[in-house]
């Protein structure tokens, strides 16, 4: 059950599937990844997402300290937008050197530890649905200064530049939130077919290119896509230049093992499709998908609950007590930004039992006072905390899995038990979010609203930000701004100065 | 109180909550190198103190302020008294322990914040009046309020409130009347204080421009023999020379053995110029905001990493700087973050104004580690005048303050 590619070279991705519930066909597995210069990747596991080539909210040395993240998803889009100004410029990061410690460029341009395995696409996670939609030879991507046209030529040689360690070749993807129809979905398959053909014929004339391809499995049913899905069997499994699958629709993988079960020894990794298929993915959703046979999840959730306030606090297996007892779902995930049990004065952990540094370090009275006052800092220890519950809820899939050897099934019987003890969703969030930035979030529909209050607003108005101290000239004795990160929030309220040691004055 | 003893090479003296132990003094100037022992821990002078204002140092983790050396840093008291508010400082037991802080605090009064947030306040006898900023509703801020939520904050330094005026207003008699009310708050402090075992308060000199107000608050100040001094009312736009003056005419009055506190300083030529002239402590937020505008301090000049210059530049953000993110990759505990990576993200991402504010503060307290050791080694002249070689590449355009200044006390920087 091994697939060495190629056999014999030491630089080779190798993927080792070490024990799964069936012998054939899809069913929930543990795996081992192994990508040279890499820390090994236990499987199933998640895949930290990034935001211009950063964790968001994480700088590297506390990515290094204190995150357990075996790898990081990254987005060619964010890397390569044309200032006005500098419109003929070479995306810098092409030039990046590398060194004896960080030895490709994309690593050494974005500092990442080096222990973190790189998978670099296209397009960001989830992805902003372009307006012009794809051409035959070129893809629509959303950078920091608009759309720009990508030829998919273009993003090979990007991906040939950068070694990511994994590189996902284009597809061609509508990202919106509803399914295409049936000649899109034809077409979709076609065009990524080309591309994909297009993506191994350079590949294979270009001299050394170590990193590992995985394959994009399109998010229409089988029955559109099956000639693209045997090609890959037939022609580039063979040649060891297929490495992986990336799933922008899991559902397609039981079908895959029907007909092409070769292509499911490979590591398989899910992605989503669409904006709103990342806000409504939930722990339940990975689970079933575990189940499937997927080893490697990109978990957009995550830095969305950390931006909201939430402090993730599901587990795997669930706490034994609640599926015995009818008692209430247990929730997925704390909203640490309201004053509800205690948030405001408590020096308890943010997760019971949890072990990451915000939890052993600080406590959910600061986190919360963080969050009330728009520090950053509070984004950051939600980012350390959230990102070790999902790496502990995947030890515990593991550990489940690693049990299946008795014959009785043990991971699906605590999936169950996981479905009966949790809530289905996660709660909303209240908190004040950090200024979303137009490149990131753009409007799928419309009409969405505006998350935060507004930072400016007319003199007397509601709104109004009144402790913007002057950022400019002389305000240099004072305090920091009281306004969270790099934007401006609200103002003091004469309710918090009474009794908190400034007095109203009696007339 | 007061006990001073000599030894060998050191002379010290301590308060219930304090020690102050000179270690070394420039022979040119009136730089001192000493070391103050606080509730948290033994603190090295001459210091930078970086402001964590809402018990935060703008996205650093305590954890990576403390590994810039940092050991004593401000919060700021308005803001904590309106979040989280005393009653959850009590709770949690102080901000030592709000913000897992295990090194010393310093706490300002309150006061300034009235003043430079709140426009409308106004300040009779009883203390600062002001229109909360939300509905317009009267407030107000007494000595005996500023004390008791520092003393709630726990902070190992705690500040008088004062009566802060701009050091240019021309008004001469509400200036004395200003300088007067502070020492009477003074007194009010102290009396209000509960924890003058383990929260040392620091009287605040004010007087503004006015040289002989100074002299004269000093020496009121002096008698009530608190354990530092600060000097307050400066960095309001008045210009450097007067500023210079001020802190050279106060600190010709203050003790040896104490512990002297410039407020709201923070470039680094008024860092070194203060030092020269006798004072050992500094605050100020531009270095920290500054960074989240994408500014680089290095020791040639501020550089903003928004600039084109640096999109495609992979040196790192300060050449031979030695904090975690300009040190080479390949070093132990270092980052290898490059100029193109912050200008990359800088008013991107949150990470990039985390890297710079890291960058900046060690450059702060790291300027300040050298003044220290060139003090102790008897060359702080010649660190003075490479300072200012490194910031201007030519002499003429030395700042005409500074070189005034510097002159007063013993370095002719123009010398050739």
């Amino acid at each position: 059950m091994t697939v060495d590619i190629p056999d014999g070279d030491q630089e080779a991705m190798r993927f080792e599937i070490l024990g799964s519930v069936l012998k054939d066909g899809a069913a929930a597995r543990l795996g081992r990844l192994t990508l040279p210069g890499r820390r090994p990747i236990d499987t199933p596991n998640f895949v930290g997402v990034t935001s211009r080539g950063v964790l968001p909210h994480l700088t590297p040395d506390n990515v290094s300290k204190h995150l357990q993240v075996s790898s990081a998803y990254m987005a060619l889009e964010d890397f390569i937008e044309k200032p006005q100004q500098y419109s003929k410029r070479v995306p810098p990061i092409f030039s990046t050197p590398t060194t004896t410690k960080q030895g490709t460029p994309l690593h050494s341009f974005t500092a990442m530890p080096p222990s973190v395995t790189t998978i670099l696409s296209a397009r960001r996670l989830p992805a902003v649905p372009p307006p012009n939609g794809n051409t035959n030879d070129s893809i629509s991507v959303f950078t920091s200064t608009g759309f720009q046209v990508l030829p998919t030529k273009e993003y090979l040689s990007a991906v040939q530049t950068l070694k990511p360690d994994i590189a996902i070749p284009p597809a061609d993807l509508t990202h919106g939130p509803v399914a295409p129809n049936s000649k899109r979905a034809l077409r979709m398959a076609e065009r990524t077919d080309e591309w994909v053909v297009e993506w191994f014929s350079s590949l294979s004339r270009s001299s050394s290119s170590p990193q590992s391809t995985f394959a994009p499995v399109l998010p229409i049913s089988h029955s559109i896509q099956w000639e693209y899905l045997a090609r890959l069997a037939e022609d580039y499994l063979p040649s060891s230049q297929l490495h992986g699958l990336a799933f922008y629709d899991a559902d397609v993988l039981p079908d895959i093992a029907a007909h092409t079960p070769s292509l499911v020894q490979l590591p398989l990794l899910s992605l989503l499709a669409s904006q709103i298929q990342s806000q409504t993915q939930t722990p339940h959703h990975i689970l079933r998908q575990i189940s499937l046979g997927i080893d490697l999840f990109a978990i957009p959730f995550v830095n969305a609950a950390s931006d909201a306030g939430l402090a993730l606090t599901f587990r795997f297996p669930p706490p034994p007590h609640t599926t015995t007892t009818n008692g209430p779902l247990l929730p997925l995930a704390t909203d640490l930004s309201l004053p509800e049990s205690n948030n405001t004065t408590s020096l308890a952990p943010l997760a019971e039992d949890c072990t990451c540094y915000t939890c052993t370090s600080h406590h959910r009275a600061y986190v919360h006072h963080l969050l009330s006052a728009r520090e950053m800092l509070g984004w950051t220890l939600l980012q350390v905390h959230n990102h070790a519950v999902m790496a502990a809820f995947f030890a515990g899939v593991r550990a489940a899995l690693a049990e299946v050897e008795g014959g009785n099934d043990k991971f699906e019987v605590l999936r169950k038990e996981f479905a009966l003890a949790y809530e289905p969703d996660f709660p909303e969030g209240m908190a004040q979010r950090p200024r979303a930035r137009g490149y990131q979030y753009k409007s799928a529909g419309g009409g969405e609203g505006k998350r935060n209050k507004p930072a400016w607003g007319k003199l007397g108005g509601a709104g109004v930000d009144v402790d913007g101290n002057g950022e400019a000239g002389i305000s240099r004795g004072g305090a920091e701004e009281t306004t969270g990160g790099m934007a401006n929030g609200e103002g003091a309220y004469a309710r918090d100065l009474e009794g908190r040691g400034f007095a109203q004055v009696q007339n | 109180m007061w006990a001073a003893r000599r030894m060998a090479s050191t002379i010290s003296a301590s308060s219930p909550a304090l020690t102050f132990e000179l270690v070394a003094r420039c022979s040119t100037t009136r730089a001192r190198a000493s070391v103050l022992t606080l509730p948290h821990g033994p603190v090295p002078l001459p210091i930078f103190m970086p402001v964590a204002t809402q018990a935060s140092l703008k996205g650093l983790t305590p954890e990576q302020l403390e590994g810039t050396g940092c050991r004593l840093c401000l919060n700021n008291t308005y803001h904590l008294g309106l979040k989280p508010g005393q009653e959850v400082l009590d709770a949690v037991g102080g901000a030592h322990k709000l913000q897992g802080w295990k090194h010393n605090i310093l706490t300002d009064s309150g006061g300034f914040q009235m003043v430079s947030l709140l426009k409308l306040a106004n300040i009779t006898e009883q203390g600062v009046r002001f229109l909360s900023p939300h509905d317009g509703t009267p407030m107000l801020l007494t000595p005996e309020h500023s004390i008791s939520l520092q003393n709630s904050i726990g902070s190992d330094i705690i500040m008088q409130l004062d009566d802060v005026l701009v050091t240019t207003s021309p008004d001469k008699a509400r200036m004395r009347e200003a300088m007067e009310r502070s020492v009477r708050w003074l007194d009010r402090c102290i009396a209000a204080h509960k924890h003058p075992d383990r929260q040392n308060l620091f009287c605040i000199i004010q007087g503004g421009l006015d040289l002989d107000m100074r002299r004269e608050c000093c020496r009121e100040m002096l008698a009530r023999d608190t354990p530092g001094i600060a000097i307050g009312g400066l960095s309001g736009g008045e210009a450097k020379d007067d500023f210079c003056k001020v802190v050279a005419a106060c600190t010709e009055l203050l003790p040896d053995l104490k512990p002297r506190y410039v407020m709201g300083i923070g470039y680094p030529e008024d860092l070194v110029v203060s030092v020269a002239l006798g004072a050992d402590m500094f605050d100020c937020v531009w270095p920290t905001r500054t960074a989240r505008f994408g500014n680089a301090i290095t020791k040639h000049g501020v550089l903003n990493m928004k600039r084109e210059l640096y999109a495609a530049d992979f040196g790192p953000i300060e050449d031979g700087c030695g904090c975690p993110c300009c040190r080479p990759a390949e070093e132990e505990g270092a980052m290898g973050i490059t100029r193109a990576f912050v200008h990359h993200n800088a008013a991107k991402e949150t990470v990039a104004a985390h890297l710079l504010t890291l960058h900046n503060v060690w450059y702060q307290l790291s300027l300040m580690r050298q003044a220290r050791e060139a003090i102790i080694a008897d060359r702080f002249p010649d660190f003075v005048r490479e300072f200012f070689r490194n910031l201007y590449p030519e002499r003429s355009s030395y700042p005409a303050w500074a070189v005034t200044a510097l002159k007063g006390v013993g370095i002719d920087l123009l010398e050739t």
